[in-house]
């Protein structure tokens, strides 16, 4: 090869992304090219210095961050003080577990919240989950309780119970 | 009980379970790419809840068996340009590569630049002011291919563009870069 090598050239061979015979025409260009090397040498160095710098950069993530991810997530649903007498009025009069509906916030994409909310009838959720509840680890507690518990525990993360339910709605009457 | 049935995205422990992981495994990794993206902690520490507030919420369409990496890069990617969008109103994507890199005295991407991280940030350094005038582009393109060490196919993805794309911009951007850092230790030597 007598031409020399282009710089975007180098910059692939560098990026390892030429195919195998081109790659190696560069490669035994450089061996017998002193300016070609120069050049390579020149390419790599830049290389090595984003590393460095991006190394000598690293950040740590701040607390923060995580902070307020699960606050925001949190946010968008009723607190559990307001889920908690949406759930003991209704549980007076009727089985609180057939009167649960899952609702179910979600954070919009940039972080203002909008709330979306779904809602499932009541005997689906009793058919699905009132067995599991039964031979819950908590099924000796009552399940208003119990349920509460775990969707909390849901939403800080700290827990691998199985979540049913979300929230009781006031709409529940 | 005569309300429909619908189907039920109750939040569940394995969801809560899944962010967590994801956080503590890739959450310093999406942050320093945030970072280098923006140029500001501010914009990195929103960006990166953003996208983990997308994790959390698309977390059923993860694969299993892929880079999560490559996933929340593409997030973030995908959220910077909705931001830059928004605050510009429109976004540089498809200004000649030729001119899309500013000089000195360019206008840097954002417009918000807090004067307290330009002045902590080591702007001494050739290479930190030579990548504030790269085009959010080009610096994304330097950070991926140079830092994170993905291949152009990878990036291509990360980016939503073509393997040429990445290619052009990456050949540019190093060439600016070069040129930038050079005149920077030109003006210091003076
Ligand atoms: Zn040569």
């Amino acid at each position: 090869m007598t031409q020399h090598l282009t710089t975007d050239n180098i910059i692939d061979y560098l990026h390892g992304e030429l195919d195998p015979a081109e790659d190696a025409l560069v490669h035994s260009h450089l061996q017998a090219c002193a300016p070609c090397r120069a050049e390579f040498e020149r390419e790599s160095s830049l290389t090595d210095a984003l590393r460095a710098y991006a190394h000598a950069e690293e950040r740590d993530l701040p607390g923060m961050v995580k902070a307020q991810l699960w606050q925001t997530i949190r946010t968008q649903r009723p607190s559990a003080a307001e889920r908690l007498a949406a759930l003991l009025r209704p549980a007076i009069a009727v089985p609180a577990a057939a009167l649960l509906v899952l609702v179910t916030y979600f954070a919009s994409p940039l972080g203002r919240p909008t709330a979306q909310l779904r809602t499932i009838d009541v005997m689906y959720y009793f058919e699905q989950h009132a067995a599991e509840q039964m031979k819950s680890p908590l099924a000796d507690r009552n399940a208003t309780s119990s349920m509460l518990e775990t969707s909390e525990a849901a939403f800080t993360g700290s827990t691998t119970l199985p979540v049913r339910a979300a929230a009781v709605m006031d709409a529940v009457r | 009980m005569g309300v429909p049935r619908r189907p039920v995205e109750p939040p569940t422990a394995e969801q809560a379970a899944f962010l967590e992981r994801a956080i503590a495994e890739y959450g310093k990794a999406t942050y320093n790419f945030a970072y280098r993206l923006t140029q500001n902690e501010s914009d990195a520490r929103d960006l990166t809840q953003d996208a983990f507030i997308r994790v959390y919420r698309a977390w059923r369409s993860f694969q299993p068996g892929t880079s999560f990496l490559s996933w929340i890069y593409r997030i973030v990617t995908n959220l910077y340009r909705d931001e830059l969008r928004r605050r510009k109103g429109r976004f540089h994507e498809e200004i000649p590569e030729d001119n899309a890199p500013q000089e000195f005295g360019g206008q840097r991407p954002l417009a918000v630049t807090p004067i307290e991280d330009y002045v902590e940030g080591q702007l001494s350094e050739p290479l930190s002011q030579a990548l504030q005038m790269l085009s959010p582009e080009q610096r994304q393109v330097v950070m991926l291919a140079d830092i994170e060490e993905y291949s152009y196919q990878e990036i291509s993805e990360i980016m939503g563009c073509s393997i040429g794309t990445v290619r052009s911009r990456l050949h540019r951007a190093r060439a600016l870069l070069r040129r930038l850092i050079q005149r920077q230790q030109q003006q210091q030597q003076r």
